[in-house]
């Protein structure tokens, strides 16, 4: 066994453009590769958006930010919105035609693979392994998103400590072998997470302080990352989406009868949670037709 | 055995030394009155030094004498003396410095756990980069073995509190001696990175053998003097269904750890994570790996977060009491906590 020499690897972690400077500025430049970031988030709140539109922009040459790779996109909640990349990838192909002039298109380049169980999943890994190895096409893999974690083992396991522990341990294994994936291939990887309402103020060890925020509001609602402390103990760093209604209030004309007709806006904001290479910083975005843009304030 | 070792007062040893009585042997048949016209003291004070000193002559001898009773054994009163001299690896917070008498301390093994997002990868990142403190300026001037099992350390961020660590220094010169050339910092962020061994490890039997290794490895590169494991727990809560195995597995690598942090008197850091612990049918949290891997460290100390602060408390350790003190993780990395900042600037506006 021999020492990696730090400065032979570029001293800057090579990182995947979220395909907006707004947001590329807060992660500092994107997502970074041979790394596991978690995406956590309630439904609804531009979680898979931000996948699908990572899955295109790792196709951008790195000179703007992107890997030039294909992305490995395995989901477990269904149906596939096939739509909506669709829509992204016309959109993309629209901004950056110098990239696909040999008459293929940005979703020849997303490879999507449902899974069903914890099991599958484990079991696809491996997979994947040869898969990425031996892909012929033009861009190799180097992102792989999983989307959503949450969802597998949610719903596979009781909550009896026996249950946990079993569960744990295939959090470490499967964390372990996209870890390895990570650094074989220098992939970047993405995993979705979802949330958790917390019922009472600081009940137990959901209460427990995970990263820079205090506690995580989603909603108007004080919320936790699902799975637990074992699974955060996998993921190199955290993001967090957090999304709350704000009404306009110079809407409000007349009295209470009026309340119907009050507009409301959905704001969302990111956060780092906790990153080893990032301090704590947020900014709000908007998801639009073309994608999810950040908003300078 | 040279006057500065003596168990007398820094004026006193400075003028002995400037005096030029810089070994012991030149004290001894020296007559108290020569002593206080040289060193232009009392002649009380001259009799109170050369007793210290015939003291301590005879001490040596002793002691040089005497351990022949186990090849390499060492009476308590040497072992004292060397644990004074031993250079601790700073933290570059001085709170939690001074909780820990001057830093991370060699020839042990020191536990540091907490919860994900805490600052365990901060404060190992911290520690390769401050073991590199050249001696002029009190550090150590060695290398760091960081052996990275999660694949959490980042070259940019190692890069960055490298450089503010050389802002630091040079500043600290700067005070030192204004126009003074040779104070300057020569070290370059890039020699700090090119120091630090970084070994990433995938699955357990890798950090086995790694550390297995070690000795190999350290024994050709004698100024390592601190390794990192971040963290040892990461692929030991995978894959192991019969607890025994795993418990005996870790046990013989804390084992090895500890015979290279007394053998090549270096500092060995593990990281560890934190598990909820279920007893009387409740959850709590505590350091993973269980109970037998807790008697493994010689000392541990705990992350954790007060309020909006971060905080480290010593929780074990056979020399150093309890005690807790606060600490952020700031751009330039490991640092004293803010708001105690504000305290003692605002204490200083005051007066």
């Amino acid at each position: 066994m021999t020492p990696q020499n730090l400065l032979k690897s570029p001293l800057n972690t090579q990182k995947c453009t979220l395909g907006c400077p707004v947001l590329d500025r807060c992660l500092d430049g994107g997502i970074p590769c041979n790394s596991v970031t978690e995406l956590v988030a309630e439904s609804g709140s531009g979680k898979t958006q931000l996948c699908l539109q990572l899955s295109l922009m790792a196709q951008l040459p790195s000179s703007l930010g992107g890997l030039a790779s294909s992305s490995l996109y395995i989901h477990t909640e269904f149906p596939f919105p096939i739509r909506r990349l669709h829509q992204l990838s016309t959109s993309f192909q629209h901004l950056h035609p110098q990239l696909y002039v040999h008459g293929d298109n940005p979703c020849d380049y997303v490879f999507v693979r449902s899974v069903y169980s914890a099991d599958q999943l484990l079991d696809i890994m491996s997979k994947a392994e040869f898969f990425i190895a031996n892909l012929k096409t033009r861009l190799p893999v180097r992102l792989v998103v999983i989307d959503s974690i949450a969802a597998l083992f949610r719903s596979e396991f009781e909550n009896t400590p026996c249950d946990l522990k079993r569960r744990s341990s295939l959090f470490f294994k499967l964390s372990g072998k996209l870890k390895a994936l990570a650094l074989r291939f220098n992939l970047a990887v993405v995993v979705t997470n979802q949330v958790v309402d917390m019922v009472e103020p600081n009940q137990g060890v959901n209460g427990v302080r995970v990263g820079n925020l205090r506690c995580l509001y989603s909603s108007g609602r004080r919320v936790c990352p699902a799975l637990g402390l074992a699974w955060a103990n996998c993921v190199n760093s955290r993001l967090f989406l957090s999304r709350y209604e704000e009404v306009d209030r110079e809407e409000n004309g007349g009295g209470k009868g009026q309340r119907d007709f009050l507009c409301k806006r959905t704001m969302r904001q990111l956060h780092v949670v906790f990153a080893p290479h990032l301090p704590y910083s947020s900014c709000e975005f908007v998801v639009t037709r073309d994608g999810v843009l950040g908003v300078n304030i | 055995m040279e006057v500065w070792k003596l168990p007398i007062s820094a004026t006193q040893k400075g003028k002995l030394i400037s005096a030029g009585y810089t070994s012991i042997s030149s004290l001894s048949s020296l007559p108290s009155s020569d002593l206080a016209r040289d060193l232009n003291i009392s002649d009380s004070e001259a009799q109170h030094i050369l007793k210290i000193a015939l003291q301590g002559c005879t001490r040596l001898d002793s002691s040089s004498g005497n351990h022949s009773v186990v090849n390499g054994a060492q009476n308590a009163w040497d072992m004292f003396h060397e644990e004074e001299s031993l250079i601790r690896i700073t933290t570059s917070c001085a709170d939690l410095d001074k909780i820990l008498g001057g830093g991370i301390n060699c020839k042990e093994v020191t536990e540091i756990g907490g919860v994900p997002g805490i600052g365990k990868t901060q404060m190992g990142i911290q520690l390769a980069v401050n073991v590199q403190i050249p001696l002029d300026f009190g550090g150590l001037g060695g290398k760091a073995i960081y052996i990275d099992t999660e694949g959490s350390f980042m070259v940019e961020r190692a890069l960055q509190i490298a450089e503010a660590c050389i802002e630091d220094m040079s500043e600290y010169s700067g005070f030192l001696c204004k126009d003074f050339q040779a104070g300057q910092v020569k070290l370059q962020p890039k020699d700090i990175l090119e120091n630090i061994y970084y070994f990433r490890i995938c699955s357990y039997t890798e950090q086995i053998a790694l550390v297995n290794y070690l000795e190999k490895f350290v024994s050709e590169r004698k100024d390592v003097k601190v390794i990192i494991v971040d963290s040892v727990t990461f692929h030991f809560r995978q894959d192991f269904d019969y607890l025994a195995l795993r418990t005996r597995i870790l046990s013989g690598m804390a084992l090895k750890l500890m015979k290279l942090a007394k053998m090549f008197n270096l500092a060995v850091v593990l990281l560890n994570q934190v598990t909820n612990k279920y007893t009387e049918g409740s959850f709590h949290l505590t350091l993973a790996l269980g109970d037998s891997w807790s008697h493994s460290c010689t000392n541990r100390i705990i992350l954790y977060w007060n309020g909006n602060e971060r905080y480290a408390y010593i929780d074990k350790s056979p020399s150093l009491r309890s005690a807790s003190a606060p600490y952020s993780v700031t751009e330039r990395g490991i640092r004293n906590s803010a708001s105690n900042c504000k305290r003692v600037k605002m204490m200083g506006t005051i007066t």
